[in-house]
């Protein structure tokens, strides 16, 4: 299991979806579709991403907004998969 | 503001003298002498080819029919009926050649092929979006429904790169129609008359610089339901009043709903209304028989959908001079 899975994932979002942002673009609790962060194409990457690294299954019925839609609401999911 | 169900409803004959003031005037400010409407077989072009007709009269407006080997035949001959009646002049292009060298059609192949091996030119594919959204939380994620030869089914979630790699393949249809579309615009000297209704432009159910790419957007104010309301007052044949929108762009059929918007038009567009409006959403609620959850679901989605594709409403930026340079 991959330590600090936030630190992870907010490494892999602002690399991927943020590139050229400025310093500290969303926080925690932040929803990812609401500023804008991830669309369509970046969910799949974002899954892809999660799968491959943390060695889990996420079934189409687990994407959703409660489990996807902060670095909040991804950790804990990540972290609930991984228990 | 007001806000009932009836609140898209239409004055008929006010809108199509407005629409066809507004065809005119464009025509005459571009110094164009008439109108060039991709024919898809479709309501919005079906439409816009009979308010053409409207402003500018019956021999000013060309239909152009673009089919390509995996549109509907349907779409074709409903075209053509409708052009029938209106009595203009059409051009058919069978556009499959100039996809086949441009490499459409293989390139799309070759993305399925990254998730999908023993995919080959006989499965029929489609892409969709979780169904129903206002019963069910989820992401827009898209799945790639395949068909083998034996008529089973599968479904795939697709990885970023075979989604990338498919839309930008199936995009070039609207892209090629567009070429055509320009070419007959300027050896007539007319302009290119856009389809687009307000329900795809705010968000984003169009392709850039391709049913995107046009001269002027007549219906671009109006709603989906608002434009069935205009093509039965104006005529408009049934057997494209009564088919399902699709983009016609997959081997497989697909409607809009499934394909795009996750819920019928008759609710989406009074949400992108009261969306657009900032109604209270107890308001909402109540005259949609919907739960605050569901409202505020559809306006997440069309926060998301609109952010995504607000590039493609607008001129490419550009860097104001300093100093005159």
């Amino acid at each position: 299991m991959p330590k600090n899975t936030k630190k992870i994932l907010k490494e892999f979002i602002l690399d991927s979806f943020l590139p050229f942002a400025e310093e500290n673009p969303f926080g925690d609790e932040d929803s990812f579709m609401e500023k804008g962060i991830i669309n369509s194409t970046g969910v799949l990457e974002l899954l892809q991403f999660i799968e491959e690294t943390f060695e889990i299954t996420v079934e189409d019925e687990e994407v959703i907004p409660d489990n996807l839609d902060s670095l909040n609401k991804l950790t804990s999911f990540i972290e609930s998969k991984l228990a | 503001m007001k806000f009932d169900k009836d609140v898209l409803t239409l004055d008929c004959k006010q809108q199509v003298a407005r629409i066809s003031s507004f065809i005119r005037r464009q025509t005459q400010a571009l110094k164009r002498e008439g109108a060039v409407v991709g024919l898809s077989g479709g309501i919005d072009s079906a439409l816009i080819a009979a308010l053409c007709v409207e402003a500018l009269g019956k021999d000013r407006v060309l239909g152009l029919i673009l089919p390509e080997k995996e549109s509907s035949p349907e779409s074709c001959k409903f075209a053509e009926k409708h052009a029938l009646k209106l009595d203009i002049n059409t051009e058919t292009v069978e556009i499959t050649s100039t996809l086949e060298a441009f490499g459409t059609y293989k390139k799309r192949d070759e993305a399925i092929k990254q998730i999908l091996p023993e995919y080959n030119e006989n499965y029929k594919t489609k892409i969709v979006l979780p169904s129903d959204l206002l019963s069910r939380d989820a992401f827009n994620f898209f799945k790639l429904i395949i068909e083998d030869e034996k008529g089973i089914r599968k479904s795939i979630r697709l990885k970023k790169e075979t989604l990338n790699g498919i839309v930008a393949a199936t995009n070039t249809k609207q892209r090629m129609r567009m070429l055509h579309l320009y070419f007959y615009a300027e050896k007539n000297n007319y302009l290119v008359c856009g389809t687009t209704n307000k329900s795809e432009t705010m968000q984003g159910f169009f392709v850039k610089y391709g049913d995107g790419g046009v001269d002027i957007e007549p219906i671009a104010h109006l709603f989906k339901t608002q434009v069935y309301q205009l093509a039965e007052h104006m005529g408009v044949i049934r057997e494209i009043i009564e088919r399902k929108p699709s983009p016609d762009t997959y081997s497989l059929p697909v409607n809009d709903e499934e394909f795009f918007f996750r819920m019928p038009f008759a609710t989406l567009d009074l949400l992108l209304y009261a969306w657009e409006n900032k109604i209270k959403l107890a308001d909402i609620c109540g005259v949609m028989e919907l739960t605050e959850e569901q409202v505020k679901r559809a306006f997440r989605d069309f926060t998301a959908k609109s952010h995504a594709s607000r590039h493609a409403r607008k001129m490419p930026p550009i860097l104001k001079a300093e100093d005159g340079k």
